[in-house]
């Protein structure tokens, strides 16, 4: 057997931005190799039937990548890539808004809470929903879409993408203090109730920043509008689907992607990355991958350096740097339920008039202070949660709920996923497997507080897992980090990975033909957006190795690096 | 607030054409697209789940961390298949690996039968109960193996000839007259023939039938050579069966093919008495010169066609296929540390395959009566069972565990029905599993579910948990199967083809019914066909058939 192959371009890592930038680049006519160390490839973005009839994604769950490039330059519609459009389900819930009055997704404790118009108006405003301005799809591609500026150019409030489209758009709204902005500062200037206010926070949070954080008011807006833009619908057949049509999009291009094959390192020689060495248990046993222009990393950014490259091609204070990215704020413990019969919210719930299916919310939404209380609890110490089951903060995304083919045994339901926020595996007593040691117990927390809204008593089964699990299951999510690392101004647009490390800002690395393509080391970092691939695009152009054809366009905020080819057409 | 969809991204589209529409992406429907997609033919496969395989399914149903081979593991096959040769599936890290121990059997005084690769090895292990028996293999190997190698594993790849053809051809030669001699008799008495301990019987009987043969029936005696000397050269697919569905997939796409998942047909579209295309069950229509279904033949005729569409013969014999006469229960668990099985032979437990439970035939044979009358004596199952990530570790996601799984032979309708006694049942399998493996303590289970018919049915939509679309009995099997109009692919209906597991060869992954169906649909098609028949194959059908 051939102990050596060699390509074009070596990505290491099948998760959704390494097949994303195998599609881009054999579209480019490149020769692409992919290695995925699991059996299956899709990293995030999967699905599992956990028992026959129950398709749960542990995961990536909503489609947040409406907005992507990608869907028509890969003209992913080729490769079957199509929507679960639930449009009754959206009807049904905007009924059930007019008649009440109430916003279903917002749960206090003392009920669904009641947005004034001005919530609802101003929110529209500043996302870019009002019908007769629309911009949301411009606003989500500049905060998204487009690499960070150039090291040489000064960023201002003049020049980052979304104040250019608030600027033309919604001239009212830019201000130079919406740099520093804090989410919730801004929600005290736009919108009225607390309620709405936390629910736009949590959703905000849960998507990969935080309403606190300083300086990424816009940025943890854009999480939200991301959803709003294709109404939190899935893609049809659940997220690894929606990865299916990319996969098969790269593969139609030639690119080759292989599964059991882990790379145990990425070959340096004479400072630059010329290929991968796989680890003797693959498929194939080792083998070295020559890459000829580039080696992609779709691994995280610790391993990236830690364990792929090692120290002897670093330096100390780089592996320092390395070594405190934070991980903090994302690591999420999730169930799935299943429920025998209607899931049925509890009296102070009820929406009347209506026949909605409960399923779908933010609890509890009453006011910061359970939030802060909550942060404290997983950010600010050492140990596994300790919230009272009353209080913890919790996102049902419900998005299972009338799929037809998610639960096909006759007579179930199944609300899936729900998320509580919980402080990483290394930030246990009693180490990292602490929370897992105890996960019948962890379950019935869940259980209680999922309670807190809904009858529970006709659950008749629950699937959970762990961060610790998570990262067990998805070598990528490091500390079982949804979103990688915290996209918090230290660590958001061309301070990704981490404003200490501004050699990584723009994909590039210290180590000739070496670049990053993973949620933790790049801007825009998670939710599957097909973003970091089309941004590291433009580095690659800027780096003459790729060379698109027609179909390719640049976003239109790019700004090339001054000695570089300029990834805008000629 | 409403958001025109068509702004968004485009979709696939509405309608849209196609030379080949393929129903169910399982190993049938993906042999036969690759084939006919790398052909210049336009395909689109049609996929009910939201992932492609069908039966090459290994997922994570010990959700989390811990992937099994939720349906088939055992590719009896893989030497043979033309698929293997004709596609480099090594492009795409195919690997298999074919153990040398095979299928083991153990029983309750702690003796143990190992039927290995290497055939002095298997002598070895029979030799420890009968001498005779092992002469006796060693001999009568010499003629099965020839009976499979010459005659039924290339004639799995041709299409099927009708009795009276097959038995002048098979006249021609000493070994195809051998062959009609074992096929005239029933499993149960050649195995009583040939053997003479009980043992080395009930392990061989075992194997035989274990996949739904009668083993009372006359007329498929053939079935005993080739699953004897292929159940003893059984491949693992390195990384879960999905792997071989994904190389497949990954040759379809190349070559042009579109995969739709999650794409469940409601109905084959006729036009004046021919297949014209399919319609999905989220409204969409895909128009097509062929279409080839690989679902059994009651789904693609009477649902999906409608039996108002069928010629009565047609729609009379459809309506009389029987679906298996058994199927499955299946308890896969993860534990911290592979099976030990408390017997004589430490190679035991490095066998692909170990059988447990039966002690004799009398009692194995009580044991699927039972399952055939919807019952099962708790005092009386057995069933094999495999560690899977002790081949395979990438099964597992949490270092230092391992995925197992237990089978038995269970009817689809059982007495008090499968929510009722799916517990009662997994409890009892756990204990006779331990019984035979005493280090699977309760304490080091880590997860257990359990797959019972009726699941099989809801997760592969193998009617009734058949696990091969339909029964083998002499009336459907062969030139029958699944009945003489359709099984060679072609149906009554013009541009509706067969190409699943109810068709012939039959069930299991033999590789044989896509590749059959492809070259038919390339036939009728004018394609080119860019492939050629192996060298088996070749000499099959120049011995007998010329």
């Amino acid at each position: 057997m051939n102990r050596e192959e060699k390509y074009d371009i070596v990505i290491v890592g099948g998760g959704p931005n390494g097949t994303t930038a195998a599609a881009y680049l054999a579209k480019c006519g490149m020769s692409v190799c992919v290695l995925e160390e699991r059996p299956e490839a899709g990293g995030s973005i999967e699905n599992v039937e956990v028992i026959p009839g129950v398709r749960i994604d542990p995961h990536a769950t909503y489609m947040y990548a409406g907005a992507a490039p990608g869907f028509d330059q890969l003209e992913l519609w080729k490769y079957g890539f199509r929507m679960d459009w639930r449009q009754e389900k959206l009807d049904k819930m905007l009924a059930a808004m007019m008649a009440t009055g109430k916003i279903h997704l917002c749960l206090t404790t003392e009920g669904m809470a009641k947005p004034t118009e001005k919530d609802t108006l101003n929110w529209m405003k500043l996302t870019g929903m009002d019908p007769s301005a629309p911009f949301t799809r411009e606003l989500l591609r500049a905060i998204y879409w487009c690499p960070p500026h150039p090291p040489e150019v000064e960023v201002t409030a003049e020049n980052i993408p979304y104040m250019q489209v608030y600027k033309r758009h919604q001239p009212d709204v830019w201000t130079e203090e919406l740099l520093e902005m804090t989410l919730f500062e801004l929600m005290d200037e736009y919108v009225e109730s607390e309620p709405v206010k936390m629910l736009h926070a949590m959703v905000s949070w849960y998507s990969g920043a935080s309403p606190e954080w300083e300086g990424v008011a816009i940025p943890a807006l854009g999480g939200e509008c991301l959803l709003g833009y294709t109404f939190s619908n899935p893609p049809r057949g659940g997220m690894h689907d929606y990865f299916h049509a990319i996969i098969r999009c790269a593969i139609a291009h030639g690119a080759v992607i292989r599964t059991c094959c882990p790379v145990d390192e990425i070959i340096i020689s004479n400072g630059r990355a010329a290929g991968v060495r796989l680890r003797e248990t693959a498929a194939q046993g080792e083998k070295t991958i020559w890459a000829d222009k580039a080696v992609l990393s779709g691994v995280d950014v610790k391993q990236t350096f830690l364990k792929l490259i090692g120290r002897r091609h670093l330096d100390a204070s780089f592996i320092q740097r390395i070594k405190d990215i934070s991980l903090k704020a994302s690591s999420i413990y999730v169930s799935h339920f299943l429920f025998k019969g209607r899931p049925r919210y509890r009296a102070r719930f009820a929406l009347e008039g209506t026949d909605m299916i409960p399923g779908q919310g933010v609890y509890p939404c009453d006011s910061r202070e359970i939030y802060y209380e909550h942060l404290a609890d997983i950010n600010g110490r050492k140990g596994p949660p300790s919230m009272p089951v009353e209080k913890v903060m919790w996102i049902d995304c419900g998005s299972k709920l009338e799929i037809p083919d998610a639960c096909t045994i006759p007579g179930h339901y199944l609300i899936s996923p729900l998320y509580v926020i919980v402080p990483p595996p290394e930030y246990l007593v009693g180490g990292p497997e602490a929370i897992d040691k105890q996960k019948a117990k962890w379950d019935a927390y869940m259980r209680e507080a999922l309670g807190q809204v809904l009858e529970t008593d006709n659950i008749v089964a629950q699937w959970s897992n762990t961060p610790w699990e998570s990262e067990h299951r998805n070598v990528g999510l490091i500390g079982g980090g949804w979103y990688a690392t915290r996209h918090c101004r230290d660590q958001w647009a061309e301070n990704r990975p981490n404003r200490l490390l501004p050699e990584l800002a723009r994909y590039r690395t210290p180590i000739d033909g070496l670049y990053l393509c993973n949620q933790s080391s790049c801007h825009p970092g998670g939710l599957a957006l097909m973003a970091i691939p089309y941004n590291l695009m433009h580095i690659l152009i800027e780096d003459g190795l790729v060379e698109p054809g027609d179909w390719w366009y640049p976003s239109p905020w790019y700004i090339p690096q001054q000695g570089k080819i300029s990834a805008k057409p000629r | 607030m409403v958001i025109e969809r068509r702004e968004i991204f485009q979709e696939f589209p509405g309608e849209s054409d196609w030379d080949v529409v393929i129903i169910g992406a399982g190993p049938n429907g993906l042999m036969a697209g690759a084939y006919l997609a790398k052909a210049g033919l336009r395909v689109a496969l049609v996929e009910r789940r939201y992932e492609i395989g069908g039966g090459l399914v290994t997922e994570e149903i010990l959700f989390p961390c811990y992937s099994s081979n939720a349906h088939v593991i055992y590719h009896m096959m893989v030497d043979y298949m033309p698929v293997l040769r004709d596609f480099n599936l090594d492009r795409h890290a195919l690997v298999w690996i074919k153990p040398n121990a095979q299928t083991a059997m153990v029983f309750e005084n702690g003796e143990s039968l190992v039927l290995a690769q290497m055939l002095e090895d298997t002598k070895d292990s029979i030799r420890k109960h009968s001498i005779r028996d092992s002469i006796a293999f060693g001999k009568v190997m010499r003629t099965w193996e020839r009976v499979v190698s010459d005659i039924v594993a290339p004639a799995t790849y041709v299409p099927p000839a009708s009795p009276l053809d097959l038995t002048l051809a098979l006249q021609r030669s000493e070994i195809g007259r051998e062959m009609l001699e074992i096929t005239e008799r029933s499993p149960l008495e050649i195995i009583t023939d040939t053997f003479e301990n009980e043992r080395v019987r009930t392990i061989m009987l075992y194997t035989s039938c274990m996949w739904g043969l009668d083993p009372r029936e006359t007329g498929i005696g053939f079935f005993v050579p080739l699953l004897l000397v292929r159940g003893m050269n059984k491949c693992y697919c390195y990384g879960g069966s999905h792997k071989f569905a994904g190389a497949l997939a990954r040759e379809i796409v190349q070559a042009g093919g579109t995969i739709l998942d999650a794409a469940e047909v409601t109905g084959i579209l006729t036009e004046n008495g021919r297949a014209a295309g399919v319609q999905t069950a989220e409204g969409r229509l895909l128009r097509s010169k062929v279409v080839v279904s690989s679902l059994d033949p009651k789904i693609t005729f009477l649902e999906l066609v409608g039996a108002q569409n069928l010629p009565e013969v047609l729609k009379e014999s459809t309506e009389g296929w029987k679906y298996d006469k058994w199927s499955f229960n299946t308890l896969h668990i993860v534990t911290d540390e592979p099976q030990r099985y408390a017997c004589d032979d430490p190679w035991v437990d490095e066998s692909f395959m170990t059988v447990f439970g039966f002690e004799n035939t009398e009692r194995l044979l009580a044991h699927w009566d039972n399952v055939i009358s919807g019952r099962i004596d708790l005092d009386n199952f057995g069933g094999h069972a495999t560690c899977e990530s002790f081949f395979d570790p990438f099964l597992c996601r949490m270092p230092g565990k391992y995925v197992s799984f237990f089978q038995m032979h269970a009817p689809y309708d059982i007495e008090g029905g499968w929510e009722v006694r799916g517990e009662e049942l997994k409890e009892a399998m756990l204990a006779k599993w331990q019984r035979a493996a005493p280090n699977l303590k309760r304490e080091s289970i880590v997860k257990s579910v359990c797959e019972t018919p009726v699941d099989i049915e809801r997760r592969l939509n193998m009617r009734r948990g058949s696990i091969k679309h339909g029964d083998y009995n002499p009336t459907q099997l062969g030139y029958f199967r699944p009945n003489t109009e359709c099984s060679g692919s072609r149906t009554p209906i013009e541009g509706l083809y067969l190409c699943g597991a109810s068709m012939y060869p039959g069930g299991l992954v033999l590789g044989g019914n896509g590749y059959l169906a492809a070259n038919k649909v390339a036939e009728d098609l004018g394609a080119a066909m860019w492939w050629k028949p192996t060298p088996e194959m070749e000499r099959y059908v120049k011995t007998y058939f010329d």
